[in-house]
């Protein structure tokens, strides 16, 4: 027998028993239609995260952070020579260490990460923030998302880009109308007067901070979009401002009130250096590089894995929940297939008659179970897809009034689509190997005696 | 054994066993029938005739002793090989007629032609030639409720033939019938081996429409032959 002739038969065969044929075809989409909404779902969600990661180019990015006090103090404990502690220092994130770094194969830049906390003031609203040092070249690279204006200038030491978040929460709703304006920004300096024994207390009891102000004025050149993500990411801040601009201000530097208490033993170095790579497969040697020196590192990518088991918990989780679907969708189909041959038993009996092998018999009921399968995939996948569209929709109406950006929730790629498909009609071969070999082993003899 | 055997069987014993009790339904046949013959057999119901040709037919296998069909031992060939022999050597046709009811004529007479590897078109065109032969050419898109019964059981010899075997078993196919239909069914059987040398052999209680056709007739009781004439 050839493979169309079981093909076109099964499907005759089940054009025949249309009601039952729509039950059991029924269970099995349904089953697949859940798998298949529940795990594009999963891949969309994914897809949505990694590709912005991808097109902020994040996954090429590594932080350095100075070692920390506490991991020192291990080192120097678990190191019982003296001599060695010594000869061990401590890499102080410099102008230095950037040079060296940049030599590292697959190194394209590196650029310290200054940030200082700072009292901004706009249009009569004042917000307390972290102003960050940031090269124009990263400005300009694509990095930083416009929503309106431009980057500033290499040596333009008095225009600020400002992050659309702290625009809005100054009541400024549209951001082209900040383009221009000029904007206040009062940094803070430690007060050595305030730190003496005499003050301290008042200090610690949050009477008086112990810092001093000093104003100066920005004109904000660009507004840019702030990034939901948090971590140690290359921007993270809601004021940017050009080297240039940061040498004529006086102010204390910390991206963290940890670092501000260690100051003392940290003086001098930046708190974090940014290393682009240009590619991701140099992120783990440069890393282990930068991490033989005794600094700490940190890339997105290492946080993305993290992202990702907990997406494998997820996908699991559905998948177990379309399985049990898909598990009493292949119930049925035995049953139905029982039910058939129980019918069928005098045409088993007149098939093997007529010549057929208990092999035929076998395949003929095989590619029908295949067939339930197959149909049950194809409209299984058609109605992922019609749900998941609704659901999309639906959510980004929802959405949309929050000012979230339209967003597809779901993602249909190829293996999904395929595996709809093809993931039922293995199931349904598999619930069709008992009642397939049960019609094999019909003996013509009874079919065919008449009573 | 007779060399000039076409169908030749050995001692061919068939029992069936129900829970404890064992039926032998044919005990130590010896039969021996030329190319091209009419052997007619008859015999009581239950006497073992159905048996006898299902065990012929290559639908069941004996208890023990051989068969022997155009110098093969058909009892000693397995399931698949079993399955070409009935696809290809020999055509049944049945009391009930056995024909698939929700089929049309053409779609059950080419029926065969699908285990064979025949392509759809040949199938067709096949079918259709052999029901011009059984006279039911302008019937072939009928569906056997359709049919009447003498039509239903061309529709059946039609297939039997299909595969164009050399021999036809016919097991009670007048039984359904009115006697005007089962004297049409008989002669198209005879004409068959008339005209075109198949040998057939034609189990019915009718004797007098076995006497009119048959060259040979064997009488079965209890499982064994217990007469066996020539007639011509
Ligand atoms: N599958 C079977 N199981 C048990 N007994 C059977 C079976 N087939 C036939 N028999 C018995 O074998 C005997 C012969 O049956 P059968 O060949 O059908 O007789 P006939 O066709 O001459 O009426 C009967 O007694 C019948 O009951
Ligand atoms: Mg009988």
């Amino acid at each position: 027998m050839r493979i169309s002739d079981y093909i076109e038969q099964s499907f005759s065969n089940l054009r025949k028993k249309k009601l039952r044929t729509f039950l059991t075809t029924s269970g099995v989409m349904i089953g697949i239609g859940a798998l298949v909404s529940m795990l594009s779902f999963g891949r969309g969600v994914q897809k949505n995260i990694t590709d912005r990661f991808k097109e902020l180019d994040l996954f090429n990015y590594i932080t350095v952070f100075p070692r920390s006090e506490q991991s020192q103090a291990k080192q120097s404990s678990a190191n019982n020579e003296a001599e060695e502690d010594e000869t061990q220092q401590v890499r102080v994130l410099d102008d230095d260490f950037i040079q060296e770094v940049t030599k590292i194969k697959g190194v394209e830049s590196a650029f310290p990460e200054v940030r200082f906390p700072a009292l901004v003031r706009f249009k009569g609203k004042q917000k307390f923030t972290l102003i960050q040092v940031l090269s124009a070249d990263i400005g300009r690279s694509g990095l930083v998302k416009f929503r309106a204006g431009r980057p500033y200038a290499p040596d333009d030491a008095n225009s600020l880009i400002i992050s659309d978040i702290l625009l809005r929460r100054m009541k400024v709703k549209d951001p082209q109308t900040a383009i221009g304006e000029k904007i206040e920004v009062s940094t803070l300096m430690l007060d050595s007067d305030l730190l003496s024994p005499a003050n301290i207390t008042s200090v610690i009891q949050g009477d008086k901070l112990p810092f001093s102000q000093e104003g100066y004025t920005f004109t904000i050149v660009g507004v840019a979009e702030r990034m939901g993500f948090g971590g140690a990411m290359p921007l993270r801040s809601d004021v940017y401002i050009a080297p240039a601009a940061s040498k004529k201000m006086k102010k204390v530097s910390l991206t963290s009130i940890q670092d501000f208490f260690q100051s003392s033993q940290q003086a001098k170095g930046y708190s974090a250096v940014n290393i682009k790579v240009s590619s991701v497969r140099y992120i783990e040697p440069v890393k282990a590089r930068i991490e033989d020196l005794g600094l700490k590192t940190f890339a997105v990518i290492d946080e993305l894995e993290e992202i990702k088991t907990v997406f494998i918990f997820m996908d699991m989780f559905l998948f177990a929940l379309g399985m049990i679907a898909i598990t009493v969708a292949s119930l049925a189909i035995i049953n139905t297939m029982v039910m058939s041959i129980l019918e069928r038993y005098k045409e088993i009996g007149i098939m093997k008659a007529v010549g057929a092998s208990d092999r035929d018999v076998k395949k003929i009921f095989f590619f029908e179970s295949g067939v339930i399968g197959f149909l049950g995939g194809v409209f299984g996948l058609a109605l992922g897809w019609v749900v998941s569209m609704l659901i999309n929709q639906v959510a980004n109406y929802f959405l949309a009034k929050q000012a979230v950006p339209y967003i597809d929730y779901f993602s249909f790629p190829w293996w999904l689509c395929l595996g709809a498909v093809i993931f039922p009609i293995l199931i349904s071969l598999v619930a069709g190997i008992y009642p397939a070999s049960r019609a094999a082993r019909v003996d013509p003899v009874v079919a065919l005696r008449h009573d | 054994m007779n060399s000039t055997s076409f169908i030749e069987t050995e001692d061919l014993t068939k029992g069936y066993s129900s829970g404890q009790i064992e039926v032998v339904a044919l005990k130590d046949v010896n039969l021996s029938v030329r190319e091209g013959k009419f052997l007619g057999v008859t015999g009581p119901s239950g006497s073992g005739k159905s048996t006898l040709m299902n065990l012929l037919g290559g639908l069941d296998t004996p208890t023990s002793g051989r068969i022997k069909v155009q110098g093969k031992f058909i009892s000693e060939l397995n399931k698949e090989e079993l399955a070409l022999y009935r696809r290809y050597q020999v055509g049944m046709i049945f009391q009930s007629f056995n024909i698939i009811s929700s089929y049309s004529a053409l779609e059950n007479v080419a029926f065969p032609l699908l285990f064979a590897g025949v392509g759809k078109k040949e199938r067709k065109q096949r079918a259709s030639q052999m029901l011009t032969k059984v006279g039911l050419c302008p019937r072939k898109d009928h569906r056997p409720p359709e049919l009447s019964a003498g039509e239903q059981q061309r529709v059946a010899i039609a297939r039997a033939l299909i595969n164009q075997p050399k021999i036809l078993l016919a097991d009670e196919p007048t039984g359904n019938l009115d006697s005007t239909t089962s004297r049409q069914i008989v002669q198209m059987l005879s004409d068959l081996n008339k005209n075109q040398g198949l040998t057939v052999i034609m189990i019915s209680h009718e004797e007098s429409l076995v006497r009119r056709f048959a060259h040979e007739i064997i009488h079965l009781c209890d499982g064994k032959i217990v007469e066996q004439e020539k007639i011509r």
